[in-house]
């Protein structure tokens, strides 16, 4: 109620924000065992920290994200979140970023439940260790994983396709939080309420919410640990002993010109194939096309080759699925995104045979 | 009837006499096979076992079960299509004498592993039929294009949408290999500059 209240009234917004800042930084000194690993920190941020946000106003959605990517990979920290979607149980995860002496940047996501997923990232590679596949490593500069990395790294080049609102302040994870609503422009894609912790910047709590606003999918972080050095989880890696890294071929395209005419504002190409489905085996032209926050996947047969005679649409847990004919080709697309988006970005294949 | 068996206890550790008793556990069966068990005890707590000792009990135990195995089991459902029955139960059955404890773990096994298990491979079942439309776990979505699915083509139509999800994951999970080569560049140079300016 009262966050509502105060996004609608902007003139004094500012007032009580800096008024209550004030108050809470006094509480915040005031509760010791925090106050130590703060100081350090806001000695070792603040130079990163006024270059980012001093050009945007310190009250804008932008400065915020922009402390949020900085503290994303500039902070050692570690916390556990849980990640909760439709007809699924809930998942603990444990994730931890820090900076080796030596200035690299490393990060572990781990899976608590079950027999586990565990992914570490040392600068440039990442390496995943999972249960029934053996490890390897991928060159990339994100973990792929329950969180929207790219999101997290580089907010900001979003700003095309998506706007940031301020809405308010509240308290997440037992600690004073900014919540922010990330809105597609277009109403062509999920939004995303994100709360981030007032002293770093953190993610506290991410909801994907659809156009109606209804909840599709939450991470709720449990708790958050920023310290001034690296977790010592990080110092026993023993890096000749990570797998090595795979490399894929680059595969065949096709002899089929596929054009997609509708790609939603901000989406980029990501990959285009040709492989096989894993379980039935069919061979399908795929493409990824992705804007940071979701990954779409289109699937592309000509309609001679396809089996699949109905047009399907459906919902699995936080992911759309749509399988329709169109013209001469049968394409599924797979996404955490609105039906009438997939459907749109579906009508608008077309198989121009060479 | 305690009071008996706590007479018998106390005969066994040598700390009663009673000639009557013993005469009843030669004719009692049940007190017989007390009697049998006790030892074994004392003998347990002793450390007086021999090392490959031959229980009567577990050979019982076993048979009876064999006994009942049908009942216990019905073919009707497939087993198999359970990842971790179809590993448990061929256990349960080499080992007779562990086929009680056994039964036991499965349940609990399974209990366990119900709450575990995540991103199964086939969210969709495509194991036996089932009434067309929309099943458990999906929320409709209403669009022009929904038709209800042929009763016929509901299988291959779900294994189809299981292929789909599972590469649609897969894909996921396989993400960034190719945009690394342009990303890494273009994040590089941000990275290497903030990392001048704290020094």
């Amino acid at each position: 109620m009262s966050s509502k209240h105060r996004s609608n009234q902007r003139k004094p917004v500012k007032i009580n924000l800096n008024k209550s800042l004030r108050v809470w930084t006094a509480v915040c000194c005031l509760s010791g065992g925090l106050v130590a690993s703060f100081a350090t920190l806001a000695q070792s941020q603040t130079p990163d920290t006024d270059i980012a946000v001093s050009s945007y106003p310190s009250d804008s959605p932008e400065a915020w994200l922009a402390k949020m990517a900085n503290a994303f990979t500039s902070l050692n920290y570690q916390m556990s979140f849980v990640l909760l979607k439709p007809g699924m149980n809930a998942q603990p995860y444990l994730w931890r970023h820090g900076i080796a002496p030596d200035g690299t940047s490393m990060e572990q996501l781990n899976l608590l439940n079950g027999p586990g997923r565990e992914v570490l990232r040392v600068g440039n590679e990442v390496s995943y260790f999972e249960p029934n596949v053996p490890p390897y490593t991928l060159r990339s500069t994100i973990i792929n994983g329950p969180l929207p990395m790219a999101f997290f790294r580089d907010p900001l080049q979003l700003s095309g396709s998506y706007e940031f609102m301020l809405v308010g302040r509240s308290r997440v994870s037992g600690r004073a939080a900014q919540q922010l609503r990330v809105v597609s422009r277009d109403k062509s894609r999920f939004g995303l309420n994100l709360w981030l912790d007032q002293e770093t910047g953190l993610p506290l709590k991410m909801n994907r919410v659809d156009l109606q606003g209804q909840l599709l999918e939450q991470i709720q972080v449990t708790a958050l640990d920023v310290t001034a050095e690296a977790d010592d989880y990080f110092s026993r890696i023993e890096l000749a002993k990570l797998p090595e890294v795979v490399t894929f071929p680059p595969s065949p395209r096709s002899s089929h010109q596929w054009q997609i005419d509708f790609m939603p504002t901000g989406m980029q190409l990501v990959k285009w194939d040709v492989h096989r489905l894993p379980i039935t085996g069919d061979v399908v032209e795929y493409v990824m096309l992705s804007d940071g926050i979701v990954d779409i996947s289109i699937y592309l047969q000509p309609a001679s080759a396809s089996r699949v005679t109905e047009d399907v649409l459906l919902r699995h847990e936080s992911d759309t699925f749509l399988s329709r004919r169109q013209g001469d080709a049968h394409v599924t697309v797979i996404g955490k995104l609105p039906a009438q988006t997939a459907n749109a970005i579906a009508a608008s294949v077309k198989l121009v045979t060479p | 009837m305690s009071q008996q068996h706590e007479n018998l206890s106390a005969l066994i550790d040598g700390e009663q006499h009673d000639d009557g008793l013993i005469d009843a556990v030669s004719q009692d069966a049940e007190l017989a096979a007390k009697w049998q068990r006790y030892h074994l005890i004392r003998q347990g707590l002793r450390k007086e076992l021999p090392p490959n000792g031959q229980f009567d009990i577990s050979a019982q135990v076993a048979a009876a079960l064999n006994e009942e195995a049908t009942v216990l089991a019905p073919k009707q459902r497939r087993w198999q299509d359970l990842p971790v029955v179809a590993q448990v139960l061929p256990l349960a059955r080499q080992g007779g004498q562990f086929a009680i404890a056994a039964s036991v773990a499965v349940a609990m096994v399974l209990g366990v592993q119900q709450i575990n298990t995540q991103d199964p491979t086939e969210p969709f079942n495509t194991t036996q039929p089932q009434l067309p439309g929309v099943q458990g776990g999906m929320s409709p979505v209403s669009l022009e294009q929904t038709r209800p699915l042929q009763q016929t083509d509901m299988l291959e139509q779900r294994r189809r949408i299981n292929a789909f999800l599972n590469d649609h994951r897969q894909q996921m999970q396989l993400r960034t290999i190719e945009p690394v080569a342009d990303e890494q560049q273009a994040q590089e140079q941000p990275a290497q500059a903030s990392e001048d300016q704290p020094e």
